[in-house]
């Protein structure tokens, strides 16, 4: 297995070898060693470690998950009146309780619960709901409803109070972009769909790497808004992204698994991201998305499917997990921009609606359901009205699971949930 | 109006400091989007003063008044009204299930007609009659944003990018007050909701803040009396409407004056304080030559657009003449925009546009900038905000596999590039605005070493060159 840190020594010493008289490190290493000799008490800093450091997988449902078809209220007359074409018979859902169960094909997910590693929230949303796709995922990626123009995320946001090592491999976000939730105003995380796509693709590549790893001024020599100090920025960023691409390339070489990942970008981004964890990254957050739940109509078919590919992802992921001794360590959440109306619409699918379940999936969770269904008589136009708010559940993420004060991240103190084991 | 300061004094070519191959790129890089090698020759031809009166020299016109021919292929929204009143009768007697295709209808025509203006404006961004007009609409366009994940009329798109061609370079007075009225500006910032009794802040508050003053030049109240100034400026589907019944006819207190505002009065208020022309001028030089100006600079600027009753080029034609703009704080400390970056490399490469540009869209998108779908109302931060760990690869591997649509023969080099090293000279002049270390130089020497006196050699020179730090900067 790879160790982190010998490849940056090796690194370095190859390209001091190489070149003489450089002077470039890589931001990170050079800022973890200034943040580690800095004494500034507010910036809790966590030396990353690839080995044991806690983990959390972010899973997001792109295009408005219909909640109710994924935890279903089984045992409410009003749902099967109002879902006559797409509800859920009763005797299909795997009942969690007396009220509600998982939709049919989440049998992985019911188990997972089961066994106390699951736990359900139900009803999670906020005041004043937007039902405009990009509006309401740029609220719940940036955890501040209040604010027009937002340009970090609230996982950005734990980065910058955190990990002042600034080191991009501290998150890192399967897919094309890095997604709001992410960006911090100091940490950019790194981002890419598929691990070989993360590379300089062009001819001669060793010329290229040796292009980009020389400077020829010292940056001392360099002050802000010089050329010198804008090359110096580029070279370090270049020498950050070469790093972590050599890394990247070099683990998924070497993973094997015996998990059967489900075919797509979905489960390939598990799979990924299992190979990083076993390649003992030192990042904290990962992000991968599920996209397709805009289901406006004939919701029914499409639904069952992205609910069995989610479900087969989550047990491979796990399996994995527990065959790398690595599942004491990870915490998995979904979400999704907001789930859909109570009623079917006349095309047998439904329109944008407001609140909906969350899962969260780990050996420390200790809940199975996790606050109040909303009722499906007493609705606002329509639409659920949320019983929890999405921030208790960062909030309880950040604070019993990543050891972070979640009020300088979340804006104000929200109540944490009884759901995770401190 | 107080003396010129001297770093806005033209910068007059010397013995010790000539008007060189470097500078004049450097003026194509900013007042465009990078020089074509003919250009290049033209502009030192010219000298610093002629370069800039003639890449001003364009008329204040649309792209469609210039010449009607020159306009996106909008065939795909040609039959749908675009007035209200219109589109509301096709949706009336019409059960959900027909109202819906219909508007599946419009979305796909409005998309596919996106894709096409979007695609001509990069066209005419890399091949255009006028650089520095399209680099002035982009910049108008990064100013007043407005985003097709909003406004998704493609024809108010399209309506409000020949304004800020039209506009780039004439009254920045006339440009606000167009701007105020232009429709997909209304929508944008939700003016159209903006009504009497209960009015919308959000176009009277960015007018202020991103628009004309800056935060900190104005209160919150000045706010709100501001947002029922504007309250009942509408459109009517394309144009512009004053709709009276919804208008707040009462008086108002508004940055130390009081009486019966409208949104021009308004306006006019805010173009005589001081801090107006003093905030667009800060604006303007940080983004064609360097951040962080010197106060008196912004001063003196601010002064020449005053003095010229807000007119734009007297202050383009100082600013692109003035020793400032030839600093050494100036030159090459510009991270390349990704829009700079494929529309340069196109352009210092003489390549063709890809047959389709809309291909560009995907290397834009991970980049962080398609043009027309600006994150924000902020528009692009820029700066170090385009490179991190994630787009940097990709602005590599755009840069060397547009590199690599055409290679250049050994005739199209200088001359006198004979000897490897001077072949590598030749191309790094051309691509890079500065001087290269010389082990740098050596990597690239060896590099068409191994491949000598052909065009593959050339070629994977090229997109070394594109694939470096240095090329990242202008």
């Amino acid at each position: 297995m790879l160790d982190h840190l010998s490849t940056r020594r090796v690194f370095l010493q190859r390209g001091m070898t190489l070149l003489a008289a450089t002077s470039t490190i890589p931001t990170f290493l050079d800022q973890t060693v200034l943040a580690v000799a800095g004494h500034d008490d507010e910036l809790r800093v966590q030396p990353p470690s690839g080995k044991d450091g806690k983990i959390l997988v972010v899973v997001q449902f792109s295009g408005g998950n219909d909640g109710l078809s994924m935890v279903i209220p089984y045992a409410d007359d009003s749902y099967h009146r109002v879902r006559s074409q797409i509800g859920h018979d009763a005797s299909t859902v795997h009942k969690l309780n007396d009220y509600i169960g998982l939709h049919p094909n989440l049998g992985p997910v019911a188990d997972m619960i089961q066994k106390g590693m699951a736990a359900v929230v139900q009803g999670v949303g906020y005041p004043n709901p937007n039902r405009s796709h990009f509006r309401s995922m740029d609220i719940w990626q940036s955890a501040r409803p209040e604010q027009q123009v937002e340009t970090s995320g609230w996982l950005g946001r734990y980065f910058d109070n955190t990990c002042c090592g600034c080191d991009p491999q501290v998150g890192m976000s399967i897919g094309q972009q890095l997604p709001l939730a992410m960006q911090g105003d100091r940490v950019m995380p790194l981002a890419f769909e598929r691990p070989e796509a993360f590379r300089y693709n062009g001819p001669d590549k060793e010329r290229h790497q040796k292009l980009n790893s020389a400077v020829a001024q010292p940056p001392s020599a360099a002050s802000a808004g010089t050329p010198e100090a804008e090359l110096d920025f580029l070279h370090r960023t270049a020498m950050d992204a070469q790093l972590s691409s050599d890394k990247i390339l070099q683990i998924m070489r070497e993973f094997h698994s015996d998990s059967q990942y489900p075919p797509g970008e979905f489960g390939q981004g598990l799979r990924t991201i299992a190979a990083m964890i076993r390649g003992e990254m030192p990042t904290r957050v990962y992000y991968v998305s599920l996209g397709g739940f805009d289901t406006h109509a004939n919701q029914r078919g499409r639904h069952d499917q992205l609910m069995k590919q989610f479900a087969d992802g989550v047990k491979a992921f796990w399996k994995d997990m527990q065959d790398q001794r690595n599942d004491q360590r990870v915490l998995m959440m979904t979400f999704s921009e907001f789930g859909r109306r109570v009623a079917q619409n006349a095309s047998a699918g439904t329109d944008h609606g407001t609140a909906a379940p969350m899962f969260l999936f780990g050996s420390s969770i200790k809940a199975e359901v996790v606050g109040r269904h909303p009722s499906l008589a007493d609705l606002d136009q329509g639409d659920l009205k949320f019983t929890t708010d999405f921030r208790s559940v960062y909030a309880s993420i950040l604070q019993n699971w990543l050891d972070a004060p979640s009020k300088p991240i979340l804006g104000s103190q929200f109540p944490t949930l009884p759901i995770i084991n401190a | 109006m107080s003396a010129l300061h001297p770093l806005l004094e033209p910068y007059e070519p010397g013995s010790h400091d000539p008007f060189d191959r470097l500078k004049a790129a450097h003026l194509l890089n900013r007042a465009g989007f990078g020089g074509t090698p003919a250009e290049v020759e033209k502009v030192l031809k010219l000298g610093p003063a002629g370069a800039v009166d003639w890449l001003l020299d364009f008329p204040d016109a649309s792209a469609e008044e210039r010449n009607a021919a020159d306009v996106p292929n909008l065939s795909a929204i040609a039959d749908i009204p675009s007035n209200f009143r219109e589109l509301r009768q096709q949706l009336t007697n019409k059960t959900p299930e027909q109202r819906r295709q219909l508007q599946m209808k419009l979305n796909m025509a409005n998309r596919d007609a996106f894709m096409a203006t979007w695609g001509w404006w990069l066209k005419r961004m890399a091949h255009g009659p006028f650089q520095l007009q399209e680099k002035l609409a982009f910049f108008w366009h990064g100013h007043f944003t407005t985003s097709f994940r909003d406004e998704r009329m493609t024809l108010l798109m399209w309506e409000q990018n020949e304004l800020l061609r039209k506009m780039a370079a004439g009254s920045f007075r006339e440009l606000v007050h167009a701007i105020s009225r232009d429709p997909a500006m209304l929508d944008y910032l939700n003016n159209n909701q903006n009504r009497k009794g209960h009015p919308n802040e959000n176009y009277a508050r960015e007018l202020m803040e991103l628009f004309t003053l800056g935060i900190g030049n104005y209160s919150e109240d000045d706010v709100k009396q501001a947002a029922r100034a504007f309250t009942g400026w509408m459109h009517d589907g394309d144009k512009y409407i004053f709709n009276a019944r919804q208008h707040d006819f009462a008086s108002k207190n508004f940055l130390g004056h009081t009486g019966n505002f409208n949104g021009d009065d308004v306006i006019e208020i805010i173009l005589a304080n001081p801090a107006c022309a003093r905030f667009i001028s800060s604006e303007l030089f940080e983004y064609f030559v360097h951040p962080g100006p010197q106060p008196q600079v912004v001063e003196a600027l601010a002064d020449i657009l005053r003095g010229g009753n807000y007119q734009l080029r007297p202050l383009l034609q100082a600013m692109f003449r003035s020793r400032a703009f030839y600093n050494s704080q100036a030159i090459g400390i510009q991270i390349k925009s990704p829009v700079q970056l494929v529309i340069g490399t196109i352009r210092m490469l003489d390549l063709p546009m890809p047959p389709q540009p809309q291909a560009l869209m995907g290397p834009l998108q991970l980049m962080g900038q398609v043009p027309m779908m600006p994150p924000n109302v902020k528009g692009w931060p820029g700066g170090h905000s385009w490179v991190n760990a994630s787009t940097i690869f990709v602005r590599y591997n755009t840069a060397t596999r547009l590199a690599s649509l055409r290679t250049l023969s050994l005739g199209e080099l200088p001359e006198e590039s004979k000897t490897p090293e001077e072949i590598v000279d030749a191309l790094v002049a051309r691509l890079i605005q500065r001087p290269l270390s010389a082990d740098k130089r050596q990597v690239l020497v060896d590099g068409y070493k191994s491949r000598p006196r052909s065009e593959q050699g050339i070629r994977e020179v090229i997109q070394l060159i594109v694939s470096m730090p240095e090329y990242q900067l202008c």
